[in-house]
C-alpha cells in the first residue's frame, strides 16, 4: 500500500483523482469498521487495492462477466450475514459493498461523481449508528474534504491544488451552512416511522434478559453511560435511586430468567413524594425505559408491564430517547397476588441446591413471621463472612450452595439470586429484579448520569398485604456500595472504570464539563423535535406553529438565502477598478482619434506613439516622455507609481495645446 | 436456490430501471437546452450581440445536470432516512448537501456572469474544411472563473480556467460548406463548475463571419503560360535581385530576409528588401475558364492560386468586377482568395443571415 501511495506522482491526472476519491470513501467508512463483517472490509479493501494496480500499470478494469457476479455474489453475503437488506447494518453493508464494486468500474469523471455520493451516504449512515459530540468534527471533514474532491474531479484542464479546492468549498460550506441551519430549525418534523426498522442484532447494554451467578468469573463493566436524568425538582435520596429493568423470574438452578411477561393489572398506590423527571437513553437495542422504581405516570408511547417494567411500545431504543415519567420510590399493592404470578414466583429446580433449601427451611422454622426470616438472612449476610468482589471464583454446578456454604465471595447478582432462592425456599413469593442503581449528580448540567457500571441487581418479596417488597442484599453485605456506588464498595486494589479519573478532582470536573456538553448536545441537537421548535416559536413572538407557519418561515429562508447569496456573489465578482495608468493611455488615444490620428488596432504604444510624434512634430519631445513613462508603468520591471501623475499631467497637457 | 432466484431476479431489474430512468431523464434535461426553437426564442428576444459584449447575469440560463438530478434523488433519500430514523444530525447533513447542492447552483452562474466576450478572429479556410472561430474569454473580476467552455452543435471546446484578469481562447467549430462569408450563427457559453451537478450556459448571437475560399478544384488544368512582366517596375517593393535597402521587421517576414548583421550592429531587426527587375508571373483570368460553371471556375482559379503561391511564383487575378495584379507573398494570396470567396456573394449573404 505504501508503495502504492509513493508513486501517486507517477499517476495521470485521472489516477490522481481517483486515489482522492478512494480516500474519501476510506475515510467515510473508517466509522464503520467495529460493525461491519469482516468479509465485507476485505471486499472493499480488494477492491481499492485492485482499483489501484490497474489505474498504476495501466491494465484493463475487470470485464462486465466478471464484476456482475462478484456485484451479485455480494449482494447475496449481505442477504445472508444480516438476513435482510433492511435496516441500517445491512444498508451500511450494501452501500460499502456498492462503492466497492463501483470502484471496479470507475473509468470516468461521471463514475468517481457515483463514488463521492456513495462515500457522502456512508458518512450519512454513520450519523444512523452514533450521533456523538466527539464524531462530529470527523464527519464535517470527512464531508468537506469529500466535497473538494468532488470539485477536483470535475476539473477537466488542470489539476487544481488541494489547498485551493479546500478553501473554495470551505467559503462554499460556510456559505451553505445558515440555510442548512435555517432548514433544520423549520423543517416540519413528522413524528413516527415510514417503514419497519429491524431491530440491530448486538446488545450494547450491560444488562442481559439472562443473569447467571458464577458463570462470569470476572465482571466486565463498562463506564460507558447507560442513560441521564433529569429531575424537575428534588433528587431521590442516594439509597432509593433504584432504575427498574427486566424483573426474572424463571431459575434452573444456575441461570434466572424472564418469564413470558403477564399482563396482569396490578393497581399500584404511591406513598410518599413523587418525583417527575426526564430519562434520555443511550441506545441499547432494547425496548426496556429505566424509570425510577417505581414509575407511576409515564407517556403513551410506553407500556408498564404487571412486573412494573416500563417498556416502549413498539421499536427499540435504536437513537437517542426521552421519556417524561413520573415515580414514587415507596409503594404498595393492596390486591392480592393472582395465583398464577404466586405459583410462578414460588417455583425452584427440583434436586437443585439441597443446603440452600435446607437452610432456608431451618431459618424459617425459627422464624415467628416472613419479615423476621428475611431479617435473618441479611442478618446472616451482614455478620457471617460474606465479600462483596467483582472478581468472584466461579460457581459449581449447584451454583448457590456453593455460593453460600463454600466460595462466599460475589457481587450484587450472587446476593440477589442467594435470597430470592431462600426465600423462595421459605414459601415467599420472590424474585429477582434487574436494573441500575445509583447516578453520579453532574453539578454542572444539574442532571444524573447513571452508566453501564451502576448495574445491579436486587430482590423482591411478595408481603400480604404490603406488596412487593424490594430487598436489597447487597445493602446488607456492601452498604457502602448502596451509599456510596461502586467505587466505595471495592477495595483499593480492585479496577473499577473510571475511579482514577473520580478521585482526580481535576480530571473529574474535566468528564463533568465534557458531559455536560454532550448533554446539551443531546437536548438541544440531537433530540431537536417539534417541541424546540414551538419553544423557539414562542421566542420570537409567535403563538401556534403549524404546517402553515412553518412553510412561511420555510419560503422565506429560501427567498432570503437566494437574495443575499446571489447579491453576496455579485458583490465579490465584481469587476475590478481598471487600471489607472491604462486609463491615461486611453484618454490620449481618445484625444488623437479627434485629430483624426486613431490607434489601428495592430498598434502597441510604441509604434502609434511614434507615429504620433512624426505626425505632430511639435509635440514630439513630450509624445517621447509619455511613451517612455508609459511603457515604464505598465511593462517596466518596476513601476515608480510617482509617474503616473507626471503622465497624467503630460497628457492633459497635451489635450489643451492640441 | 429456486427460492432464493425470485429475491434476486428483482434486482437487476431494478439495477437497469435506474439506469435507463437516468438515461431518459438526461435526455429530457439534453433536450431542454439547446433545442433549436429555444435558441431561436433566445435569439429573437435578445437580438444580436455586440462585440465585445460582457455577459450579464440575466441572459444565464440553469439547470441540473444529470448528476445533479442523482444528488437530488440523493439527498431525498437522505432525507427520507433521517426523518424514519427521527436522526437530527443525518437530516442536518442532508440539509448541509442540499444547502450546498444550492450554493453550487449560485456559484455556477456566478462563474458565468460578468465575462467579456469578444470575437479573436477566423483563419480563413477553403470550403470543405472546418472554420475555428475564436472566442476570447476575459475576466475582469478579482475571483478566478473555471471550466470556461464554449460550444455549438458541433462540439465543445476544452474548457479553460481564467485567473483574474487574464482572458482565454475558445475556439467554436463550424464546417464551411461552401465559399463566401460564413456566420457562427449562435454559440453557448457554459460550464459545470463547482461540482457538475448544474449546468450553466448562455446562448450568444454574435455577427462573427469567416472567409471561405472556394475548394481548389483538383489538379490537371495546366496554368496559364507564365507571362514575363514589367512587374518589377510596377512593385519595387517585391522581387528578389537587387538589393533596395532595409525596413523594420513585422511578424510573418520570412526569417531569410533579416538583416542579421544589422540585428548584430543593434539596430533592431530589420528585413533586407529587394527590388526585381525580370519578374515573371502568371496572370489568372476568369475570361480563359470558358465553358465552366461559376463555382468551377472558381475552384479552378483557386487551385491556380494555391499552386503558384507554393511555388512562390509571381500571380494576378482577374475576375468579373475585380483585377488585382500579379505580386507574390502571403497577403497578396489572401487577397485574392478572398476576391474569388466573395465573388457576387455578398447579397446573397446578407439575406441568408
Amino acid at each position: 500500500m505504501s508503495s502504492n501511495l509513493l508513486r501517486v506522482e507517477s499517476l495521470s491526472p485521472f489516477g490522481r483523482k481517483l486515489s482522492w476519491v478512494i480516500a474519501g470513501l476510506a475515510l467515510a467508512v473508517v466509522p464503520h469498521v467495529p460493525h461491519l463483517s469482516v468479509w465485507i472490509l476485505v471486499l472493499l479493501g480488494v477492491a481499492i487495492a485492485a482499483r489501484l494496480v490497474t489505474e498504476l500499470k495501466g491494465w484493463a478494469l475487470p470485464p462486465k462477466w466478471l464484476r456482475i457476479p462478484i456485484a451479485f455474489g455480494a449482494l447475496f453475503g449481505v442477504l445472508l450475514t444480516y438476513r435482510t437488506l433492511n435496516g441500517v447494518e445491512a444498508g451500511t453493508a450494501l452501500l460499502v459493498v456498492m462503492a466497492g464494486m463501483k470502484l471496479l468500474e470507475t473509468r470516468s469523471i461521471r463514475d468517481l461523481t457515483v463514488v463521492v455520493f456513495l462515500a457522502y451516504f456512508a458518512v450519512f449512515s454513520g450519523f444512523l449508528y452514533n450521533q456523538e459530540l466527539l464524531r462530529l468534527p470527523y464527519m464535517l471533514a470527512t464531508s468537506w474534504l469529500l466535497t473538494a474532491t468532488l470539485m477536483r474531479v470535475h476539473q477537466t484542464t488542470l489539476s487544481m491544488p488541494v489547498r485551493e479546492a479546500v478553501g473554495l468549498t470551505g467559503k462554499m460550506m460556510l456559505q451553505a451552512l445558515p440555510l442548512a441551519v435555517l432548514l433544520f430549525v423549520f423543517f416540519p418534523r413528522l413524528p413516527g416511522n415510514f417503514w419497519a426498522v429491524p431491530a440491530r442484532s448486538q446488545a450494547s447494554s450491560g444488562l442481559d434478559d439472562e443473569l447467571s451467578p458464577g458463570d462470569v468469573s470476572e465482571l466486565s463493566i463498562s463506564g460507558a453511560i447507560a442513560f441521564r436524568v433529569k429531575f424537575d425538582g428534588e433528587l431521590p435520596p442516594p439509597r432509593e435511586r433504584y432504575w427498574r429493568g427486566p424483573v426474572l423470574h424463571d431459575f434452573d438452578g444456575r441461570t434466572w430468567r424472564r418469564a413470558r411477561p403477564l399482563y396482569i393489572p396490578q393497581a399500584v398506590r404511591p406513598i410518599g413524594t413523587t418525583y417527575r423527571y426526564r430519562v434520555t437513553l443511550e441506545p441499547h437495542q432494547r425496548s426496556w425505559i429505566f424509570a425510577l422504581d417505581v414509575v407511576t405516570d409515564w407517556p403513551s408511547s410506553a407500556v408498564r408491564t404487571s412486573d412494573l417494567q416500563l417498556v416502549t411500545r413498539q421499536q427499540p431504543i435504536s437513537t437517542l430517547t426521552s421519556f417524561d415519567l413520573e415515580s414514587a420510590t415507596h409503594y404498595e399493592v393492596a390486591a392480592p397476588l393472582p395465583t398464577a404470578m404466586r405459583r410462578a414466583d414460588l417455583r425452584l429446580p427440583e434436586r437443585r441446591n439441597p443446603r440452600t433449601l435446607e437452610l432456608a427451611r431451618t431459618l424459617r422454622a425459627e422464624a415467628p413471621s416472613d419479615e423476621a426470616f428475611i431479617e435473618a438472612v441479611l442478618s446472616m449476610f451482614r455478620e457471617q463472612e460474606y465479600f462483596y468482589t467483582l472478581e468472584p471464583p466461579r460457581l459449581e454446578r449447584d451454583s448457590i450452595d456453593d455460593f453460600l456454604f463454600n466460595t462466599r465471595r460475589g457481587f450484587c447478582e450472587h446476593f440477589a439470586s442467594a435470597f430470592t432462592t431462600l426465600a423462595r425456599a421459605a414459601g415467599i413469593p420472590a424474585r429477582v429484579v434487574t436494573g441500575y442503581h445509583g447516578g453520579e449528580f453532574n453539578p454542572m448540567g444539574g442532571y444524573l448520569i447513571v452508566r453501564q457500571s451502576d448495574a445491579h441487581a436486587w430482590s423482591e418479596v411478595w408481603i400480604d398485604g404490603k406488596g412487593w417488597i424490594r430487598i436489597d442484599p447487597t445493602a446488607a453485605v456492601a452498604p457502602e456500595r448502596i451509599e456510596g456506588g461502586i467505587d466505595a464498595a471495592m477495595p483499593e486494589d480492585e479496577p473499577v472504570p473510571g475511579r482514577l479519573i473520580r478521585n482526580s478532582r481535576v480530571l473529574s470536573n474535566i468528564q463533568l464539563a465534557w458531559d455536560a456538553a454532550n448533554t446539551f448536545w443531546n437536548n438541544q441537537i440531537i433530540e431537536f423535535s417539534a417541541l424546540q421548535q414551538s419553544w423557539l416559536a414562542n421566542k420570537i413572538g409567535l403563538e401556534e406553529l403549524g404546517w402553515r407557519e412553518l412553510g412561511i418561515a420555510m419560503a422565506l429562508t429560501l427567498g432570503a438565502f437566494f437574495a443575499i447569496l446571489s447579491a453576496y456573489l455579485a458583490w465579490r465578482f465584481r469587476p475590478r477598478s481598471r487600471d489607472p495608468v491604462l486609463q491615461v493611455y486611453e484618454e490620449l488615444c481618445r484625444k488623437f482619434a479627434q485629430l483624426n490620428l486613431p490607434r489601428l488596432p495592430h498598434e502597441g504604444p510604441n509604434d502609434y506613439l511614434n507615429r504620433l510624434a512624426s505626425a505632430e512634430p511639435k509635440l514630439a519631445r513630450q509624445l517621447s516622455e509619455v511613451r517612455d513613462i508609459y511603457v515604464g508603468l505598465r511593462y517596466g520591471p518596476s513601476p515608480a507609481p510617482a509617474n503616473l501623475s507626471r503622465l497624467k499631467y503630460l497628457v492633459n497637457s497635451l489635450g489643451t495645446s492640441g | 436456490m429456486s427460492s432464493t432466484s425470485s429475491s434476486h431476479a428483482a434486482a437487476p431489474a431494478r439495477l437497469l430501471g435506474k439506469r435507463s430512468l437516468r438515461r431518459s431523464l438526461s435526455r429530457l434535461i439534453r433536450s431542454l437546452s439547446p433545442h433549436p426553437r429555444i435558441r431561436r426564442w433566445t435569439r429573437k428576444r435578445h437580438g444580436v450581440d455586440p462585440d465585445p459584449f460582457t455577459l450579464p447575469g440575466r441572459r444565464i440560463y440553469i439547470l441540473p445536470t444529470g448528476l445533479g438530478v442523482t444528488y437530488a434523488f440523493m439527498l431525498f433519500a437522505m432525507f427520507l432516512g433521517a426523518m424514519n430514523y427521527g436522526n437530527n444530525l443525518a437530516l442536518g447533513l442532508a440539509f448541509l448537501l442540499g444547502a450546498l447542492g444550492l450554493t453550487a447552483m449560485h456559484h455556477s452562474h456566478r462563474n458565468l456572469a460578468g465575462v467579456r466576450i469578444q470575437s479573436a478572429g477566423c483563419e480563413p479556410v477553403f470550403a470543405g474544411q472546418m472554420a475555428r472561430f475564436r472566442i476570447a474569454i476575459e475576466n475582469p473580476s478579482p475571483l478566478t472563473r473555471y471550466e470556461l467552455t464554449a460550444s455549438n452543435e458541433e462540439g465543445i471546446a476544452a474548457p479553460q480556467r481564467i485567473e483574474p484578469g487574464a482572458r482565454a481562447v475558445l475556439e467554436v467549430i463550424v464546417p464551411a460548406e461552401a465559399r463566401g462569408l460564413l456566420p457562427l450563427r449562435y454559440f453557448e457559453l457554459a460550464t459545470r463548475h463547482p461540482f457538475g451537478l448544474f449546468r450553466a450556459w448562455s446562448v450568444l448571437h454574435m455577427d462573427l463571419r469567416c472567409i471561405v475560399f472556394p475548394r481548389p478544384s483538383a489538379h490537371g488544368k495546366p496554368p496559364p503560360l507564365v507571362e514575363t512582366d514589367t512587374g518589377g517596375a510596377q512593385d519595387l517593393s517585391r522581387g528578389d535581385e537587387e538589393f533596395a535597402g532595409l525596413r523594420s521587421f513585422h511578424p510573418g517576414d520570412a526569417p531569410s530576409r533579416i538583416a542579421w548583421k544589422a540585428y548584430a550592429r543593434e539596430q533592431g531587426l530589420q528585413v533586407k528588401v529587394y527590388a526585381g527587375t525580370e519578374v515573371t508571373s502568371h496572370l489568372f483570368d476568369w475570361d480563359t475558364l470558358r465553358g465552366l460553371g461559376v463555382e468551377a471556375r472558381l475552384s479552378q482559379l483557386c487551385r491556380w492560386i494555391e499552386d503558384a503561391h507554393a511555388a512562390g511564383h509571381a500571380f494576378g487575378l482577374k475576375i468579373p468586377g475585380t483585377h488585382i495584379p500579379a505580386n507574390v507573398g502571403a497577403s497578396h494570396r489572401q487577397r485574392c482568395l478572398t476576391a474569388l470567396a466573395l465573388y457576387q456573394s455578398d447579397e446573397q449573404q446578407s439575406s441568408e443571415s
